[in-house]
């Protein structure tokens, strides 16, 4: 189906053109409220969103609910779980309580398409990977993921993509539901070769009470992308997210978000790191909502961009939206050149300037990676990094990866 | 002979000429000092001879070991055996400081056909020379600089400069805001360097330095030109009658 053309439709329309069920009404009368975007729509405006949305693709969505539940990965090819992780409930079915409140036409959009949603229910500490693998050719694949945390949990998710599939995109998203006292990490690492399929990700998180949820999004792509969520943080619950993206080719890329206190002294911090390259295009668009009931809140957002090559643009834009006097906020951007000045240092002791650039990148994707306290996903991350940087990664220890050089030195 | 001959310098920052026909030689294995008045070209000087972005060289040439190195860039000075110990080193954040030595100095390795050093060489090497002259082992693995205190910033300086060996060293105020142990320390260093092939030129307001590191020759610098070469004893003389006496007429 080509999508722009629910534009057009009343809600009824919209769900029959989905072929939604009847139970889906209120989701159906929020697109058409929020429309499909165009290129019109103020949070799309720097990314090619009609390529996406003008397309007549067939849509594949999830129907499989058989898969062997095994190992630590919950692994979804083309929409369908092929394994899930043990000690994790997966269940293959119908979700309706979505955001009421998204930005997001596509969230709605997602959700109407998505009969089956991939339901995870965790109920205990566990650390799990989740990969989605793309191989469709020329399909317009859509599937959501739902997470339910249940109080008191610690989980960490590991999220990777693999697309080895072209001329297809990709509509997800997670809704991840964080109960009180929850504690959340997640980084997702979105590097995707040449030519790939075009994905865009559209999640919303809720942050219940006392809750604590790190998120960071890691994107060394060679391919289009787009991650878009909407955050809502309850009492003292705590969000507080890293985006890096390292661009290499004449792509779009980027981060699109919304973050809402909903209720006093909860605390976000949100900071974007972007280099970019050969006429590349990053995209910082965050807002962050603090609501009159939101009081004590600290609020914290950045976004540096260096660019490395004058073709390129980062069109960053973060904004506060305050209601209220009681709180600790600050925002900035960035957009700059390496630091002449510590490149000639470098220099000055004998490295050469390619080299040197390459030492400062990487220092700059450093304090982003870092973010990842977990080393082994931490690992992951610099080797794409690496592959994206040099074209191919050879951690052979001591040259590259810190840890080592702490190891060492610290004998 | 001289390892680096400075001629008929002339350079600008900007659009302001600071060194204005500025003549220098440095002798093999001998200690030259350069004193002169705030503003008088002095870090300017030094950073034309590494070859600064900053600094815009419109006339005169460099020489070093015989070549003339007056467009060449930074890297190749340096790995021909230039070193500037900086008045203000540069903080750079994310670079670990053993991994950026250790890039260095495998850099110049490789540029003299030697084998690279392998990490348990190299970490030998460097821990050995940091107890030698004072530098906190911590400092090794933290970011190049970032924090570091004034004198740490310039024992790391002395550090980098043992560790590649070059064969002219340009010392820029390195003994300013140093404790007396600091001094003692960084003297030191200087001192185990002296073989009677390195020059040195040091920078400094402060005849303190030189108590410790004996110098062979003492240059005045002063609006942009060298104004008097002499012995050791010209130190005693600046101490007690100040710069104005070497005023050009
Ligand atoms: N980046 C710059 N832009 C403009 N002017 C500069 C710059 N750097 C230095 N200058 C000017 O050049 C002149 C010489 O400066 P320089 O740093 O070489 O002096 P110096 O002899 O090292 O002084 P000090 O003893 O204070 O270190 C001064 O007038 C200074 O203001
Ligand atoms: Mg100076």
């Amino acid at each position: 189906m080509r999508v722009d053309i629910l534009n057009a439709l009343d809600s009824n329309g919209i769900l029959k053109e989905c072929k939604a069920s009847s139970l889906k009404k209120h989701i159906a009368n929020r697109l058409y409220e929020v429309k499909i975007p165009t290129k019109k729509s103020e949070k799309y405006r720097y990314f090619d969103i009609e390529d996406f949305t003008s397309k007549d693709l067939e849509v594949v969505s999830t129907s499989k609910d058989k898969f062997k539940q095994q190992g630590k990965s919950l692994v979804i090819e083309d929409g369908e779980v092929v394994s899930a992780p043990e000690g994790v409930e997966v269940e293959i079915g119908e979700f309706l309580d979505v955001d009421n409140d998204h930005f997001d036409g596509l969230y709605y959009l997602n959700h109407l398409l998505t009969q089956n949603a991939i339901i995870l229910r965790v109920k205990r500490d566990i650390s799990f990977n989740i990969k989605h693998i793309f191989n469709k050719e020329e399909v317009f694949l859509n599937y959501r993921v739902v997470i339910f945390i249940d109080a008191n949990s610690f989980v960490e998710i590991y999220e990777s993509i693999e697309a080895n599939s072209k001329d297809s995109q990709i509509l997800s998203g997670y809704d991840i539901f964080l109960s009180r006292d929850a504690n959340l990490k997640f980084f997702k690492n979105q590097t995707l070769n040449e030519n790939s399929s075009l994905p865009i990700f559209t999640n919303y998180f809720k942050v219940d009470s006392n809750a604590t949820f790190k998120y960071g999004t890691f994107d060394f792509a060679k391919s289009s992308g787009l991650n878009l969520f909407k955050s809502e943080l309850h009492s003292n619950s705590s969000f507080n997210a890293m985006h890096l993206l390292f661009t290499t080719s004449e792509i779009k890329a980027g981060t699109i978000s919304e973050i809402v206190h909903l209720d006093k002294s909860s605390k976000s911090n949100q900071m974007a790191k972007n280099i970019l390259t050969n006429g590349s295009r990053g995209i910082f668009d965050a807002l962050i909502r603090v609501t009159k009931a939101a009081k004590y809140t600290s609020a914290h957002q950045n976004s540096k961009a260096i660019l490395l090559d004058s073709k390129s643009y980062m069109a960053s834009k973060p904004q506060l939206e305050i209601y209220i006097d009681e709180l600790e906020a600050s925002h900035g951007s960035t957009t700059g050149q390496l630091d002449e000045n510590a490149l000639f240092y470098l220099r000055s002791r004998g490295i050469n300037k390619a080299e040197a650039v390459k030492m400062l990148i990487l220092a700059f994707a450093n304090e982003a990676i870092e973010f990842v306290d977990n080393k082994e996903i931490a690992n992951h991350i610099y080797v794409d990094f690496e592959k994206a940087y040099y074209g191919s990664s050879d951690i052979e220890c001591i040259k590259t990866c810190h840890e080592c050089e702490d190891m060492i030195l610290g004998s | 002979m001289s390892k680096l001959e400075i001629k008929n310098l002339k350079a600008k920052i900007g659009d302001k000429e600071i060194l204005k026909g500025l003549d220098l030689a440095l002798e093999e294995g001998k200690v030259h000092v350069i004193m002169g008045p705030n503003g008088a070209g002095k870090s300017t000087l030094s950073k034309a001879i590494v070859g600064h972005y900053d600094i815009n060289v419109t006339d005169g040439k460099i020489i070093f070991k015989g070549k003339d190195i007056t467009n060449e860039e930074p890297e190749i000075r340096a790995l021909e055996g230039l070193f500037l110990s900086f008045q203000h080193p540069v903080e750079i954040p994310g670079v670990n400081n053993a991994y950026f030595l250790r890039t260095a100095v495998n850099a110049k390795r490789r540029y003299e056909g030697k084998e690279e050093l392998n990490a348990a060489e190299f970490l030998r090497e460097m821990r050995e020379i940091a107890k030698e002259i004072g530098l906190k082992p911590e400092l090794l693995n933290r970011s190049l600089n970032v924090g570091f205190s004034g004198g740490e910033k310039k024992r790391n300086e002395v550090l980098q400069m043992m560790m590649l060996k070059p064969d002219v060293i340009i010392l820029d105020e390195i003994d300013s805001g140093l404790d007396i142990d600091a001094l003692k320390d960084v003297s030191k260093g200087i001192n185990k360097l002296r073989d009677g092939k390195r020059s040195f030129l040091i920078i400094t307001h402060y005849s303190r330095i030189l108590d410790y590191v004996k110098p062979d020759y003492i240059h005045i610098l002063m609006d942009g030109k060298v104004v008097k070469t002499a012995g050791p004893e010209l130190v005693e003389k600046l101490e007690k009658e100040g710069y104005s006496s070497f005023e050009e007429k």
